[in-house]
């Protein structure tokens, strides 16, 4: 495998190499272009830390309620779940129209989602979505 | 594709079944909440039966008659398993709760343990089922993710949950581990022979022999499934993970896992070696295994010498057991008969191994002690010295338990040994069936110190006492009958064992043969049987 | 305004009129094993040397990605889906492993108020 690195044509990485050099000047320019034309006024309003225009309060290193941690993993699972939804969908317009194929396919999916549900079911027992 | 569920319905009916526990797990009435254990239980039962009548021989299976033995072993292991770990968790909780204590659902976890419970055993029989990689890896993971979260779940009291989460995390870290080594070796395998159906893998390997990359890909593979037995380098988990758990988790553990990282060994192993019509394994992965199988041995044997908690003891010694059944993947089918062939002694060994297994860990599980004003499970020996005379129920299923993992003669244990010594020595392996005596006769010496302070010491006056789980009981006592049950009638399954362990062999195919896509979905027989030379 | 997609494309057009037949095509399937393998070598490497459990999951993470990397290139290689389609079912898996990790992680910080794994020794052998 050396032996074949050793042989690379450098040169094909070029593009790559023009690409790195577009994402650098970007950040640059920006960097450089804001603090030439933009106006430098100072205050304690600009000192303070960003948090979405609300008035920062308490310490960042503040403890999360839970529930926020059962939150991400449903969102996991939806997330997860579209991965497979989309080589369904680019496939399913292929099938042979006319023949039991796509009740077959559309059946799957059903059932995947059906899985899905299960687990949405079991999170709302559990309390997830239930914010008081 | 669609054709593979008629293969399928013991793990339909266990995946409705989680479901169900999961969902109902949650009532929050206390009455329904008691029911989970017996969907369970009733899921098992029914996914027992279908698995018996599983259809053998699909064309796409490496080993076309795995599933209707292992399927009904891991579903009736299982409900064994279950009767263990009934009222292992939320014991505390449920208590409280009848006592007025409001319900609180994020603080019940009976629903998933259950779920879990199940799902692993699914894992466990998809190993089974594997036609490709893809579902392997996919069976190998459902097999185990559970498993940390149900390691977690089993700890009691506060002592207790400190214990099984420091368990739990060093045995996700180091299954982590493992499953990213053996995926690398799945892409490798996968890289190497342009496929991921076993069957055409070994079809490959056929007409083509080994090229480096499969072959570094399966070693990979096997040393990342190696850490779901327990085998040498991938064994540094067992002993904490089996301390920290509970007496029922660690006996699934014990099991579960083992059984499934067995299958998927066999599986892998099959794709070259004889189903390429060569009579052993192409050097390289008998060289490995070899290696795995004697270091395994010898390891799980001398440091379960070591050891003073009886927890710590049990686990080297399923380390040990591995190692066993290593020796009969080395062997290989031999020549089809229960004798000669080591895949039918690693299935058989699985039965035997789970059941006395289980006995053992069942009667752990029924005995407690007071420390520090909580309840905790028994530890060293001295807690159970004399069991035979304060509860000779469980002293007896002990005694008889251990005796059959020492491989005693007229026990379970040593029927399920002699096939791995014979079939070791019809494949030529005398240096491994010595090593193999060795480690037995080490092995005498701890289980006969158990033996022996069970039966003939004084009792000991340490507290112990039953935990008020009739089940637990009635799990090692079930046990204990099944392993002198099994001493007598094992013949029986040692029949389905055979079976179970027919080979496909793929000689003397041409090239074109092997470039053609086979429809491996499609029933057309007449085809297949051209690609396919099947033994027997 | 123009796209990557476009910007990428104009540079291949003018490479290639430059002499540089296919520029933008993928790199053999050597170097791709070849990243692989580095991957999954930090990955167990960093898995055995570090003790914080977060780095440690990460490292497990790495591996998988590694053996992900790895089953593209031979899917390219072999030109059929099948290693593409078994990605899928790996970042699957991965998803499920880290919200299994990080809720083991969070356990420990709420106990001991640190992330290094060495904080768990409550058995010994």
């Amino acid at each position: 495998m050396l032996a074949t690195l050793a042989t690379v044509d450098v040169k094909s990485y070029l593009p790559l190499g023009i690409l790195i050099g577009m994402a650098v000047t970007f950040a640059v320019a920006n960097v450089v272009m804001s603090k030439m034309i933009g106006p430098s006024r100072d205050g304690p309003s600009k000192g303070i830390a960003y948090e979405s225009g609300m008035n920062p309060v308490g310490t960042a290193r503040k403890r999360f309620n839970v529930r926020f941690y059962l939150i991400a993993m449903v969102f996991l699972l939806f997330d997860i779940e579209v991965i497979f939804l989309y080589p369904w969908a680019t496939t399913f317009p292929n099938l042979e129209a006319g023949t039991s194929e796509g009740l077959v396919w559309l059946g799957r999916i059903l059932f995947f989602l059906l899985t899905t549900i299960v687990a949405y079911l079991y999170g709302f027992r559990k309390g997830v979505f239930r914010f008081d | 594709m669609i054709e593979r569920i008629g293969y399928l319905w013991p793990e339909i009916v266990l995946f409705i079944g989680a479901c169900l526990t999961m969902v109902i797990g949650l009532s929050p009435n206390a009455d329904m909440r008691k029911q989970t254990g017996l969907i369970a239980g009733v899921s098992l039962l029914i996914a027992a039966a279908l698995g018996l009548a599983t259809p053998a021989a699909p064309t796409w299976a490496i080993l076309p008659g795995i599933m209707p033995f292992a399927k009904p072993l891991i579903a009736l292991v299982g409900l064994l398993l279950l009767l263990v770990n009934i009222g292992s968790v939320d014991r505390d909780e449920e208590a409280a709760i009848a006592a007025g204590k409001p319900f609180n659902p994020l603080r019940v976890t009976g629903a998933e343990f259950y779920a879990f419970f199940l799902f692993s055993l699914m894992g466990a029989m998809l190993c089974a089922t594997a036609g490709d990689l893809i579902w392997l890896f996919l069976a190998l993971e459902l097999t185990s993710l559970p498993t940390y979260v149900m390691v977690v779940l089993s700890g009691r009291g506060k002592k207790g949950f400190d214990r099984s989460q420091e368990a739990g995390v060093k045995y996700f870290f180091l299954g982590a581990l493992g499953a990213g080594i053996f995926l690398y070796g799945f892409a490798l395998l996968y890289g190497g022979t342009g496929t991921t159906q076993f069957v055409e893998i070994a079809q490959h390997f056929a007409a083509h022999g080994m090229n480096p990359i499969a072959t570094v890909g399966l070693v990979l593979a096997l040393v990342g499934v190696s850490f779901k037995i327990a085998a040498v380098p991938m064994h540094f988990y067992t002993a904490d993970v089996y301390q920290g758990s509970s007496g029922g988790v660690a006996a699934f553990l014990a099991f579960v896992p083992k059984t499934a990282g067995m299958i998927s060994i066999l599986l892998l192993v099959s794709t070259v070696g004889w189903a390429a019509g060569q009579g052993s394994l192409p050097p390289a992965i008998e060289s490995l295994l070899w290696a795995l199988a004697v270091l395994t041995m010898t390891v799980g044997n001398v440091l379960a010498l070591l050891q003073s908690s009886l927890k710590r003891m049990l686990a080297y010694s399923s380390i040990a057991h591995s190692g066993y059944m290593l020796v009969g993947v080395i062997a290989g089918p031999g020549d089809g008969s229960f004798v000669s062939s080591g895949i039918a002694a690693v299935l058989f060994y699985l039965l035997c191994y789970g059941v006395m297994s289980t006995g053992v860990f069942a009667v752990l599980a029924s005995l407690e002690r007071k420390s520090g004003g909580e309840a905790v499970e028994v530890e060293s020996l001295d807690d159970i010295k004399g069991l035979c005379r304060s509860h000779p129920w469980l002293g007896w299923s002990m005694v008889i338990c251990m005796l059959s993992l020492l491989g005693f003669p007229p026990i379970l244990g040593f029927f399920g040994k002699v096939p791995l010594f014979t079939s070791a020595l019809g494949a030529g392996h005398v240096v491994l069936v010595v090593i193999l005596a060795l480690n037995s006769a080490i092995a005498a010496f701890y289980y006969l110190r158990v033996v022996a302070g069970v039966m003939i010491d004084p009792e000991s006056d340490s507290g112990v006492r039953d935990t008020g789980v009739p089940a637990r009981v009635i799990a090692a006592v079930i046990s204990g009958v099944l392993v002198l049950g099994l001493s007598v009638f094992g013949n029986v399954f040692m029949g389905s064992g055979e079976k179970a362990a027919e080979v496909r062999r793929f000689v003397g195919q041409s090239d074109e043969h092997d470039t053609d896509s086979v429809p491996l979905d499609e029933h057309s027989e007449a085809a297949e049987d051209e690609h396919h030379a099947v033994s027997h | 305004m123009l796209g990557m997609s476009d910007m990428m494309h104009m540079a291949s057009a003018t490479l290639a009129q430059a002499g540089y037949p296919e520029a933008m095509s993928t790199p053999a399937l050597a170097h791709y094993l070849f990243l692989s393998a580095v991957l999954f070598v930090i990955g167990i490497v960093g898995f055995v040397t570090r003790r914080n459990l977060i780095i440690m999951f990460l490292c497990t993470e790495l591996m998988f990605q590694a053996a992900g990397l790895a089953l593209i290139a031979f899917s390219r290689f072999h030109l059929h889906h099948t290693g593409q389609t078994f990605v899928i079912f790996v970042l699957t898996i991965a998803a499920a492993e880290a919200a299994l990790a990080l809720a083991l992680v969070v356990l420990l910080f709420r106990k001991k108020d640190s992330l290094s794994g060495e904080e768990w020794r409550e058995m010994q052998g």
